[in-house]
């Protein structure tokens, strides 16, 4: 037994502890920050974190996560937390927690410093290709434009005396340019067809079949072997001539179908100089009198801002989930000196990090005390065989609850997000109960209701969201005197309503992106604006669509002309053509039968000739 | 070329040396399952562990080391083949997955085919090893080391300046 030897294992593990003692606080807490902000892309920062290596216990006082699109707000932050890590995962490079305590949760918390974090080199990866932010920031700036589109309608103080001429000014055509631009195309392709019926093989070819035909001369066939050579040449020019008409009706096909596509270009213009229109109309701030326009106005812009707010939050999800996906190792190749590990159970088949319970607890910026849990929060759902859920809930000292719960589960082949917001109880006295210029009276009283339920399953999305306000009071006497008749008549057809009910519809689950904004007020408002200002609107309408149509006119008979004179004279070039090809198959069918007739005939002449022989020999 | 000869005088002076041939052989074989197996494994961390405790020789250790590294960079391939073979063979299964989900075996990474591979051939290896190195070592003591000491070599090699340092860091050390 070397003695000396089994003193310096006991001392050096003694350093070991010792060291692991006072150094592994500040190296975990810098190991960790740096690589959570290498996963965030933005800084995230913890406070006086804790840690007990015997145990495995780590807390700190405070948590924040720096936005990446804003490094001056955390996209969300923590006070104090504590949690274990289990021991044995760790040898395996696995961080499994079985609760987390998280107090003073915050979202969007604006920071002190400048969050910005410098990447290291190597640790820039590719871009994950991934199309769920393209496609939620498609969303987002679809449902934006409906807002956009409606927010800039003017409904009450429609003139039907439009400066059309300064109007225009501010107005670009696109019919125009999309009209040259067909033109073009379509110059493009009847040129292709001009080359096509007078660079082609087919004519050169029909002259060779007509000189063999007319090679073959019937005075000159004597017997009946000239006739079956005859015959069989014949044959073989009537074989080309039958491709070549094959020939010439696939190129017919392909002629219709570019002639059906120049239609179908031109059927296409009445819909750019629909786009004018609306345009124009959009620019004179025109409202679309009907029941979803003055909802959207009324409503839209505050509902579908809540949704926009609520898809940025899933689209986050899903990014930070592609992020932190382990990267995929190839199990075929088997570097030297590696070999292969054998998996005889799943016991350690689990994911880098696997969250299983977070107790969440913080007070959001409406000073709502919110708390619940978080359950199976994890890089790899397929190996937790569980989906990341959350039921959180709160009330303020006025009994304003919030409730949301929600699931994100990427287990199955189409990724699938389910969130369901309440927020109910809120005052809203000296409030606007919409932003729209229809109902700019605040309310002397009323409490609101909002909700939001949104489904998201791989690029379909459905979701709802309902505002409701009940026990409401208008306040029209702060407001001052109506300024006109369709605003009083508004006040008159409001002013017995004590109940608001709004919901947005979005949806994409049957085709393109819809968004329909409905209220129980909505009627109210058309009856009133169809009485008062509708014909105003029209009459503007009408006075638009004039001066687009007198200005785009001149261009759109030109392009109509041109497609109809192109047509008619390729049409005629092909039909010439036609009747070539036609012309030669009935003298190449004529010559056949000719000839056939001839054999016939040389046939009947030899047996007649052959019997009479017979005949003269036997002496019958 | 230094290196070398300072591990060939290492070699030569263990086997002088007044340890036990059961101290060199027993190097001789920590060395060589270092050497022919992955290094940073958990059973070679016993093994370090029985080399700075028990009373083997720690020249003869390196030199084996270095020696079954090499080999064991050779041997890779079919190591990988035997770790894969056992770890597939139907009647230990039973055994591998008691192992694996023990965690204490699990650290030992013996469900890796190279680990396996590697641990099990060095261990067979280890079982002619000893006792040839036991015989050799009696036999160079008696048969050989005069010989040797006479060698051209040894003698070049014993003059230089290196392995007077040598000698005197070897007194030093004790």
């Amino acid at each position: 037994m070397r003695v000396k030897g089994l003193i310096f294992v006991v001392i050096i593990a003694a350093l070991a502890v010792g060291a692991s003692l006072f150094v592994t606080d500040e190296l975990v807490e810098e190991q960790i920050e740096k690589q959570l902000s290498i996963a965030n892309g933005a800084l995230v920062e913890i406070d006086d974190l804790a840690f007990n290596p015997t145990n495995l216990h780590l807390s700190w006082s405070r948590l924040q996560v720096t936005n990446p699109g804003n490094t001056m707000q955390n996209t969300f932050e923590t006070g104090e937390a504590e949690f274990d890590v289990q021991f044995w995962p760790l040898l395996w490079e696995k961080v499994i927690v079985d609760d987390l305590k998280l107090n003073g949760f915050a979202l969007q918390t604006e920071r002190e410093t400048d969050g910005y974090f410098e990447m290291p080199e190597d640790e820039e990866r590719e871009e994950q290709k991934s199309n769920e932010p393209g496609f939620f920031a498609d969303v987002t700036s679809s449902v934006s434009s409906t807002i956009a589109e409606n927010a800039n309608m003017q409904f009450t103080d429609v003139k039907d005396d439009i400066n059309i001429d300064s109007l225009m000014a501010m107005v670009n055509l696109q019919s125009l340019d999309k009209m040259d631009s067909l033109k073009t195309g379509l110059e493009t392709t009847y040129s292709e067809w001009d080359s096509t019926i007078t660079n082609n093989s087919i004519i050169t070819n029909t002259n060779d079949i007509k000189e063999l035909v007319n090679g073959l001369k019937l005075e000159e066939i004597d017997d009946v072997p000239k006739a079956l050579a005859a015959i069989e040449t014949i044959k073989k020019v009537t074989a080309e001539a039958d491709s070549l008409k094959n020939e010439v009706i696939h190129i017919k096909d392909n002629f219709q179908a570019d002639l059906n596509a120049s239609r179908n270009g031109l059927a296409s213009i009445d819909g750019w100089i629909r786009d004018d229109i609306n345009s124009a109309a959009n620019v004179a701030k025109l409202p679309e009198i009907n029941a979803q326009s003055i909802g959207t106005a009324l409503f839209g812009e505050s509902l579908l801002a809540d949704l926009n707010t609520y898809l940025g939050y899933i689209a986050t999800a899903r990014e930070y989930g592609a992020r932190l996906l382990p990267e995929k190792e190839d199990e075929e190749k088997i570097e030297r000196y590696e070999g292969r590990n054998y998996e005889f159970t799943d016991k350690y088949d689990l994911p880098g990090l696997w969250i299983k319970s977070i107790d969440l607890s913080g007070v959001t910026n409406n000073d709502i005390a919110l708390a619940g849990l978080v359950t199976n929060v994890s890089n790899d759902q397929a190996k937790t065989g569980e989906p990341t859920r959350f039921n959180l809930g709160g009330e303020d000292e006025n009994a304003v609850s919030l409730t949301m719960d929600g699931e994100l589960n990427y287990l199955g082949e189409e990724k699938f997000e389910r969130v369901k917001v309440t927020y109910e109880g809120f005052s809203l006295a000296k409030s606007k109960i919409s932003p729209s210029e229809l109902l700019p009276y605040e309310l002397s009283r009323g409490t609101g209701e909002l909700s939001f339920a949104l489904d998201v399953i791989d690029r379909r999305i459905d979701s709802e969201v309902s505002y409701l306000a009940s026990d409401i009071e208008f306040d029209f006497a702060s407001a001052g005197r109506p300024r006109n008749t369709v605003e009083s008549l508004i006040r008159n057809a409001i002013s017995s309503t004590d109940r608001i009910d709004a919901s947005a519809l979005i949806d994409n689950t049957q085709g393109p992106l819809r968004v329909r904004v409905r209220s129980n007020v909505d009627d109210l408002f058309l009856n009133t604006l169809k009485s008062t200002v509708q014909a105003e609107v029209d009459a503007a309408k009408k006075q638009i669509e004039d001066e687009v149509q007198s200005r785009i006119n001149e261009k759109r008979v030109e392009v109509e002309s041109f497609v109809d004179e192109q047509e008619q004279r390729l049409r005629a070039e092909y039909d010439r053509f036609e009747a070539i090809i036609n012309d030669e198959l009935q003298i190449v069918q004529k010559k056949y039968d000719e000839l056939e007739a001839k054999k016939k005939e040389l046939e009947e002449s030899l047996k007649k000739d052959a019997l009479d022989a017979v005949r003269k020999r036997i002496g019958f | 070329m230094l290196i070398i000869l300072k591990y060939v005088a290492r070699l030569l002076k263990a086997l002088s040396s007044e340890a036990k041939p059961w101290q060199i052989a027993l190097g001789f074989v920590f060395g060589m399952i270092i050497g022919l197996t992955p290094l940073f494994s958990f059973h070679n961390l016993a093994i370090l562990l029985l080399i700075i405790v028990i009373k083997v020789n720690v020249g003869i250790v390196i030199f084996s080391f270095l020696i079954f590294s090499g080999i064991a960079y050779l041997a890779d391939p079919a190591f990988h083949n035997f770790g894969t073979w056992l770890l597939e063979k139907e009647s230990y299964q039973s055994l591998w997955i008691n192992m694996y989900n023990n965690e204490w075996w699990a650290m030992t990474r013996f469900y890796n085919t190279v680990v396996i591979g590697s641990f099990l051939s060095a261990i067979i290896l280890s079982v002619p090893a000893f006792p040839l190195v036991i015989i050799f070592v009696n036999q160079y003591r008696k048969h050989i080391h005069e010989r040797v000491q006479k060698w051209k070599l040894v003698k070049a090699l014993k003059g230089t300046k290196l392995y007077s340092v040598y000698q005197t860091v070897s007194r030093v050390r004790g």
